[in-house]
């Protein structure tokens, strides 16, 4: 923790940005050697608990802050950001409802996919959580300007993402034969992409929200919850896709 | 929200403007799909038909456009026109079938989004997105917002949680009575065996969507008791996020409207679970219901966020854990399930919406899906929901037992807890549902235990209602009435509760009149009777009139024995073997006479609700005020005067004793 408004440095995004590169090798590793489970599940939770840490900053919820005032700009942020993790403690039951469908419907068999996409986009995710963290890092900093470039790749690299499930592994999926209304395992599949990817896509229309009011003139180093909100926001639909990944291309026997 | 009110000229105007408009749009839409203009268009039904429905829009926009809720649902029926649209000219450009007689006009896609977009459009035009439009295009809006005052401020967006509070009520006292009306239509046809008055399909649909909208009541009716009164007992201004307040409640009444659409189109015959395969050749409407119960959904959601973040954020001076008012425990505990278990409810519709509309075969066993895969996400949230609608209530009935037995409530701290683990337990106990859907054996009895489990928190409530009793000075108003009334109720609700969740015993039972009557004296003693307590204790807090004694004297006592009949009744019929949802039975199982006294039962609950209503009508019109501490209460609302001020507590007051303190002299609870 350093001075720079607990958001962390440059420098800190960067490091757990390689470890989390390393962890994705280390899990896809995994899959092609011996696929256990119990490894896949340990280094996913060790991604997520990195990400809530470092880009999510989690530990802001329990910072005190004493002030009794309800008018205050600190008092606000710490009730928002209450409200925002409460939200997405809901929408996360969305997800495990999904995750458990899948293994409810398909058990230890996972359906016919193209691994090579299914890492390159994980990977693209992944940096643009990079450099979201490294966005709001610069705002925090009062570096408006880096953190529009920052901001842009991240929204250009999640646009990436969505182009790259939905126009390209979709349709690439149905040739294999995995059809929306084939199979349950093709229902699972798209359901669980399709869901992940409209968060996806609400991400960036808040990532154009928060690029918009930059260019406008809102937000400084001090003040900038809606920056915050929609940084922690896009590292949730990581946090998801850390589970839904190996769940969709790397647990059990292709069926 | 400031809008002129709308004239008559004006009115007439819209209506012609919105009649040439629907005339011209269908004579458009004749000559792109036919190639040719043909002076016969101007003779043609269907776009006269749309001419007289945009007219008849336009006409009540023009005269009474200024209410928020007429813009909304103006604003929904146009929307839905344009989703349904949108998605059948996509289907024409296909060249794939965009017009389907069977699923009335539109095809089910049409429908469906249709819906969904009807919905925000509603939102849309009742105004509550438009300070987040504001937020979002970086403009500024007023912390500070002003009513207009008088009833009109009712009918529109308010962000103050008293006006949310009684708008919430307010509508689901409407659901209440939909929802009674559609069971009177049904007890009505089951009075005698032999279908006489309606058919089958409309007395599902009918069955199906009593429970649903009852459901929906009663969320809506919780939240608006939560909304009132949890930010006086803690001493907050408002709620933490006004506007997601707003938005909660407003999110409901597309919702609501989006359910009895479903009457429209077909209607279902699912029951109220929704169960697929049934589910899956079900008439179009239960698209609209799973449409209905999934946008009700974020309602719930969204207000249990607000509900938690205000009460860890915005308690009075001194206030800690242990000295919240025990509604207060109750409605964190309720809000815990609403905020995480609702998602599950709604994922489940929403994948067998989807199963209909893309073919998504989850739950078809031919295609490797599972169909009990659906039971167990419903029943996740579905179970749980019966304690979101229950806690408040017993929360209520553990709030208003010291008042009026002047003496401190027992085992605060046990009462305190035993909400969350009620709360908490009830998250695992989802599965005895489907004792005889076929799930995994070795899940019965797992499930059967835990079940039973529930019933020892439960049972630390009695014991801490019957203990506060003992020896106190009892007097019965009538919300005392309905307090212990609730207890009776929910103690007979309780007790027939085990044999449903003992496997052995719940393999005769399940889907029997013993279920129905169970859950409906759970459902009344632990909501409906400190619903009516709530109302008859805290109206004079929202109006400043006191409701008339003997009126809800009548009220209590036409209803009390009414209900205890009608489930009574229900359990002895159905352990003889009476099938629920059913709308005929043999004459030669002997039950006719029963049904009749339950039908008659059920029509002294509706003549003891109108009683009620008419109470609320007269006790309004009537010039007697009440705004003293009419009840002796030492909860802080009530130490100021009555009706509550705009802006809640002048200054903010401090907690420096407990709360349920009555009777020992010299304690005090706040310091205003």
């Amino acid at each position: 923790m350093n001075h720079e408004n607990h958001s962390g440095s440059l420098y800190q995004g960067l490091v757990i940005f390689v470890i989390l590169a390393f962890l994705t090798a280390v899990e896809y590793f995994i899959a092609i050697t011996n696929a256990s489970v119990l490894l896949l599940s340990i280094v996913a939770f060790i991604k997520v608990g990195l990400v809530m840490y470092y880009y999510m900053h989690v530990y802001k919820l329990a910072q005190e802050d004493d002030e009794h005032d309800h008018h205050s700009y600190a008092w606000k942020l710490a009730t928002n950001r209450l409200g925002l993790w409460l939200f997405l403690l809901s929408d996360s039951f969305v997800f495990g409802g999904l995750f458990i469908s899948r293994f409810n419907l398909l058990g230890f068999t996972r359906p016919p996919l193209n691994q090579f996409l299914g890492l390159i986009v994980t990977t693209v995710l992944l940096i643009s959580s990079f450099f979201m963290n490294r966005g709001e890092t610069q705002m925090a900093r009062g570096d408006r300007k880096g953190f529009m470039l920052s901001t842009a790749i991240t929204f250009l690299l999640g646009l990436g993402f969505l182009v790259g499930v939905v126009f390209i592994e979709w349709p690439n999926a149905a040739a294999e034969g995995l059809t929306v209304s084939g199979s349950a395992a093709g229902g699972i599949f798209y359901m669980m992409t399709g869901m992940h990817a409209f968060h996806v896509l609400t991400g960036l229309i808040f990532l154009v929200i928060i690029l918009r009011n930059t260019a406008r003139g809102h937000y400084s180093a001090e003040k900038h919850w809606a920056v915050e909100a929609a940084a922690v926001y896009w590292h949730f639909i990581d946090v998801v896709w850390i589970f839904f990944y190996p769940a969709l291309y790397l647990i059990g026997k292709l069926m | 929200m400031n809008r002129s009110p709308g004239s008559f000229s004006r009115a007439v105007l819209f209506l012609f403007v919105g009649l040439l408009a629907g005339l011209g749009l269908g004579i458009l839409l004749h000559t792109l799909t036919s190639g040719v203009f043909n002076a016969t268009y101007f003779a043609d039904i269907p776009s006269w038909m749309l001419g007289f429905l945009l007219g008849t829009l336009g006409f009540f926009y023009g005269l009474l456009g200024y209410f928020g809720v007429v813009r909304g649902l103006i604003f929904q029926v146009l929307g839905t026109l344009l989703g349904a649209g949108l998605v059948s000219a996509v289907r024409a450009l296909l060249k794939t079938s965009f017009f389907d007689l069977a699923t009335f006009g539109l095809t089910e896609p049409a429908w469906v989004f249709g819906g969904l977009v009807g919905a925000v459009a509603f939102l849309a035009g009742v105004g509550a997105l438009s300070d987040w439009w504001k937020w979002a295009r970086g403009e500024e809006t007023h912390d500070h917002h002003e009513d207009i005052p008088g009833w009109r401020k009712y009918f529109g967006v308010s962000l103050d949680h008293k006006v949310i509070g009684i708008q919430y009520t307010f509508t689901s006292l409407l659901l209440l009575s939909v929802g009674g009306l559609f069971a009177l239509i049904f007890r009505t046809e089951l009075a005698k065996s032999g279908l006489d008055i309606i058919s089958l399909n409309f007395y599902n649909t009918l069955m199906s969507l009593h429970g649903m909208v009852m459901i929906v009541s009663i969320l809506v009716g919780i939240a608006g008791v939560i909304n009132y009164l949890v930010p006086l007992l803690i001493g907050a201004q408002d709620m933490a996020f006004p506007r997601l307040n707003a938005f909660s409640y407003w999110v409901a009444v597309p919702a609501a409207v989006l359910l009895l659409a479903s009457l429209g189109l077909g209607g279902f015959d699912t029951g109220w679970t929704g169960y697929p395969p049934l589910a899956s050749r079900a008439p179009v409407g239960i698209q609209m219901f799973y449409l209905g119960v999934w946008v009700a959904g974020w309602s719930s959601i969204l207000g249990a966020l607000n509900l938690i973040v205000t009460v860890l954020r915005m308690r009075a001076k001194g206030m800690t854990a242990f000295r919240m008012p025990i509604f207060v425990w109750a409605s964190l505990a309720t809000s815990i399930i609403s905020l995480t278990a609702t998602q599950l409810i709604g994922l489940s519709f929403q994948m067998s919406m989807f199963q209909r509309l893309f073919g998504m075969p989850f739950f078809d066993a031919a295609k490797g899906g599972n169909p009990v895969l659906f039971q167990h996400l419903f029943w996740f949230y579905s179970h749980p929901a019966v304690y979101v609608f229950v806690l408040p209530g017993l929360g209520i009935i553990s709030e208003l037992l010291p008042v009026f037995v002047r003496k401190p409530l027992f085992g605060y701290r046990w009462v305190a807890l035993s909400s969350i683990g009620i709360a908490l337990v009830g998250f695992l106990v989802w599965a005895h549902h489907m004792f005889t859907s076929g799930m995994n054996e070795y899940l019965r009895v797992p499930f059967m235990y835990s079940t039973l489990l529930v019933a020892v928190p439960t049972g630390v409530k009695f014991f801490s209602w019957v203990a506060t009793l003992y020896k106190g000075k009892i007097t019965t108003p009538v919300p005392m009435l309905f307090v212990l009334g609730g207890i009776v109720v929910f103690l007979m609700g309780g007790l027939s509760g085990p044999p449903n969740a003992t496997v052995s015993t719940d393999l005769h039972l399940h889907d029997t009149y013993f279920i129905v009557g169970h859950f409906h004296d759970t459902m009344f003693g632990g909501y409906i009777f400190p619903f009516f307590a709530a109302l008859y204790y805290w109206f004079p807090k929202a109006t400043g009139k006191r409701l008339n004694e003997t009126l809800g004297k009548w009220h209590f006592w036409l209803m009390t024995p009414s209900f205890l009949i009608l489930t009574l009744f229900m359990m002895r019929v159905g352990l003889l073997g009476m099938r629920r949802r059913i709308a005929d039975y043999d004459p030669a199982l002997g039950f006719d006479p029963w049904h009749l006294a339950m039908t008659i039962a059920a029509f002294g609950i509706a003549l003891a609700v109108l009683i009620f209503f008419y109470n609320i009508y007269k006790t309004l019109k009537s010039d007697q005020m009440a705004t003293g501490n009419i009840w002796n209460s030492r909860s802080p609302e009530w130490q100021v005067p009555s009706p509550m001020p705009a802006h809640n507590y002048d200054h903010e007051f401090e907690v420096v004793g407990e709360p349920y303190d009555y009777g020992l002299p010299g304690s005090t609870y706040v310091k205003m």
